[in-house]
């Protein structure tokens, strides 16, 4: 099935509804090959721009090339470019077999090879015992293996998927993830996946475009965005994070010194090193992410390049695989993930309103060139209206005595 | 305890309370059935009883015979049955070459238009029957504004004779019979998906396919309920023939008609055709009914 591949260029792409600008001069190139992701937040425009690739929109300027061709007038039945969609849109009146014949059907091949290819493709998704079926009869990630197959069978260059497993529930969508790495690579063609989900874009992508408001953010491989933040908003859409007001008082040799306002007349010192290059007295964004962060009642010895702050314990929430801890210093709230591994620090466990030492790299200072919204409580206030992570399946354990 | 045997004893109480239930579905369902038998199974008893006695002038004489029904299989009715079939048709295949595109159109519309249009499909029903009727027989008339507006606007050189004509009669059919093909279509194409479009076009359909492949068998269900609507009553249309058509070719409901009006009567004969008309409409729907069904059943036996 592998052919020579091409990739996709996408250049100065805007697209508007009603004066509401959904994409906004986007350009990217995607790699032959290359499982690409989009995302971002609803209404970010990822699905928008999954739609002009597929040819379902007309972008107002800009132009899309797969290889050498310019594809951005072409109707979607004449790209090579096959898409599944977010509720499958599988043809209910046709079978399993029919549906995945379909696009051989109307190119009107003949019949023994239409039946070997439609073979192939259930055999591909593990799906030729459900031949028969029609698509009201099986299950949700049943009717996804369809999809997969119908899409495939026309042997795309690039296949698209909207928000495939927003449908399937979270073990079968952990299991759906795997597979369709495996078609990935059994295939060998270039996916993009449009989600909003960032643990699946993250789990699945060689690059990811973080999207908002139209815009591509940032993109790169998703350990890249995760580390390396570029905005406030792909700090804070990527995982969970403490971001922290600063102003830099100081730049030495290798690090840069910070001062954080705690509220009030609080204040704190921190230190980084250079992911940017920032001036004296500028104003910036911190952020760190809870997992850095180590907590414990007795203050580390070693202190090169660890920062070290005191705070008081808040909220205390168990998640099986780690604790979260909501440290309060000065009025910023630190979210902390402490993971229960004993080798580490073989202390009782932490109390409430107990105070703790937070401490980290200097490293995993990440400075970020932006100022975050006055008045933005980290802990608490919702900036990018998403819901903060910490109640999910969060337990409290009952107030030792 | 057997537990098999104690499943299928009732206690008194059981008993009791399905006897109540029984009773009260008989009593709610009354009226309906008073209404039934009274304007239904009676009246097609009568029509039954009369369709096996004898004509007389004006009245029938009280001897049983099957001569009526052997009048009717001899042959002599023959035209005005195909005339009728071939009419009814005729309806129902512009109603859905017209009505399918209406109805498509008022399910795309934003809300605010499908109710607009919806209405506008719904006004002429305000209008009376035999009103509207008269009108296009003023507006087809050789004298009428068509012809009129066809002739100054040079397209034709002498009046069209549509009125009194088969064509004429189609045409007021196709018009009044058509919002019955709209509404069903429209509450089928309505509720129909419309991402499958999309994903017909991503696997390589043009539009034009797409539709056919789509969009046409998924609206089967509308197309099906509206040709019944249609179908059923153009079959024993009475009026629009009346007023529209010419005696050259009389259609059922004019024969039965003047069966029962001009002297001597036939009420015999025109109980028997009523009978055929009803049996074979009875046949035709049940045999589409269970083409329908099984292929819903065998659907659902695949899957399984």
């Amino acid at each position: 099935m592998r052919r020579a591949l091409e990739e996709i260029r996408i250049e100065h792409l805007t697209k508007s509804f009603d004066g509401f600008v959904a994409v906004n001069d986007v350009s990217l190139t995607i790699k032959p090959g290359e499982l690409y992701s989009f995302l971002g937040p609803s209404g970010c425009g990822k699905t928008t721009l999954l739609r002009m690739i597929a040819g379902f929109e007309t972008p107002l300027t800009g132009r899309i090339l797969l290889g050498n061709q310019d594809i951005t007038q072409l109707p979607p039945y004449k790209r090579q470019v096959n898409t599944i969609f977010q509720n499958y849109s599988l043809f209910p009146h046709m079978t399993v077999y029919e549906n995945v014949a379909f696009a051989l059907r109307i190119r009107k091949l003949p019949n023994p090879e239409i039946d070997a290819r439609v073979r192939e493709m259930l055999q591909l998704v593990k799906m030729e015992d459900q031949a028969a079926k029609y698509p009201n009869t099986i299950s949700g990630g049943q009717k996804q293996r369809v999809a997969i197959a119908r899409a495939l069978i026309n042997k795309p260059k690039v296949l698209l998927l909207d928000e495939p497993l927003a449908a399937l529930d979270l073990k079968l969508r952990q299991h759906m993830l795997i597979e369709l790495m495996n078609i990935h690579d059994a295939v060998g063609i270039t996916f993009i996946y449009v989600t909003h989900d960032q643990s699946e874009a993250m789990s699945i992508s060689d690059r990811v475009a973080v999207m908002n408001q139209g815009n591509i953010i940032q993109s790169g491989p998703p350990d890249d965005i995760y580390e390396r933040p570029a905005s406030i908003f792909s700090a804070y859409f990527i995982g969970d994070t403490n971001l922290i007001p600063a102003e830099v008082t100081s730049i030495e040799e290798d690090y840069v010194d910070l001062k954080c306002q705690a509220g009030g007349q609080d204040s704190f010192e921190i230190d980084s090193t250079f992911n940017i290059k920032p001036e004296v007295g500028q104003k910036l964004t911190v952020s760190l992410r809870p997992e850095k962060i180590a907590v414990s009642r007795t203050k580390p010895t070693e202190l090169d390049d660890i920062n070290v702050i005191k705070g008081v314990i808040e909220d205390i929430l168990y998640l099986g695989t780690h604790t979260q801890y909501i440290v309060k210093v000065g009025n910023l709230k630190f979210r902390v993930f402490d993971q229960h591994k004993r080798v580490y620090f073989d202390e009782a466990a932490l109390d409430w309103e107990e105070p703790v030492w937070l401490f980290w790299h200097d490293t995993d200072s990440w400075l970020i060139d932006e100022v975050t919204p006055a008045g933005l409580d980290v802990g608490e206030i919702n900036v990018f209206e998403r819901p903060i992570q910490m109640s999910r399946g969060g337990k409290r354990i009952p107030r030792s005595e | 305890m057997n537990n098999s045997r104690h499943r299928n004893t009732f206690s008194q109480l059981e008993i009791r309370q399905v006897k109540k239930r029984n009773l009260q579905s008989w009593f709610l369902s009354m009226p309906s059935l008073i209404w039934l038998t009274a304007f239904f199974a009676v009246p097609y008893l009568i029509v039954i009883i009369y369709s096996l006695l004898v004509s007389d002038i004006y009245e029938v004489k009280f001897l049983f015979t099957l001569g009526a029904y052997r009048e009717i299989l001899s042959g002599a009715y023959f035209k005005p049955f195909f005339l009728s079939f071939r009419l009814a048709l005729i309806t129902t295949l512009f109603c859905i070459i017209l009505g399918y595109p209406v109805a498509y159109l008022i399910a795309r519309s934003s809300e605010k238009w499908k109710n607009i249009l919806l209405v506008l499909i719904i006004i002429p029903f305000w209008t009376n029957f035999i009103i509207r009727i008269f009108s296009w027989r003023i507006f087809l008339s050789t004298n009428g504004m068509l012809n009129e507006a066809l002739l100054s606007m040079g397209l034709i050189n002498q009046p069209l004779e549509i009125i009194r004509t088969d064509w004429a009669v189609i045409i007021v059919m196709v018009y009044v019979y058509l919002p019955y093909m709209i509404l069903p279509l429209y509450s089928v194409i309505e509720k129909l998906d419309f991402t499958l479009l999309d994903a017909a076009m991503d696997l390589g359909a043009s539009e034009r396919k797409a539709f056919f492949k789509v969009t046409l068998p998924l609206s089967r269900e509308g197309i099906f309920a509206g040709s019944i609507l249609v179908f059923i009553p153009a079959l024993g249309a009475y009026i629009i023939p009346q007023l529209m058509g010419n005696q050259n070719s009389l259609y059922i409901g004019q024969i039965i008609t003047y069966k029962i009006k001009n002297i001597p009567r036939n009420w015999p004969v025109a109980s028997a055709l009523s009978l055929i008309m009803l049996i074979i409409i009875a046949v035709i729907l049940l045999t589409g009914f269970s083409i329908y069904q099984k292929r819903k059943f065998r659907r659902m036996d695949e899957a399984r």
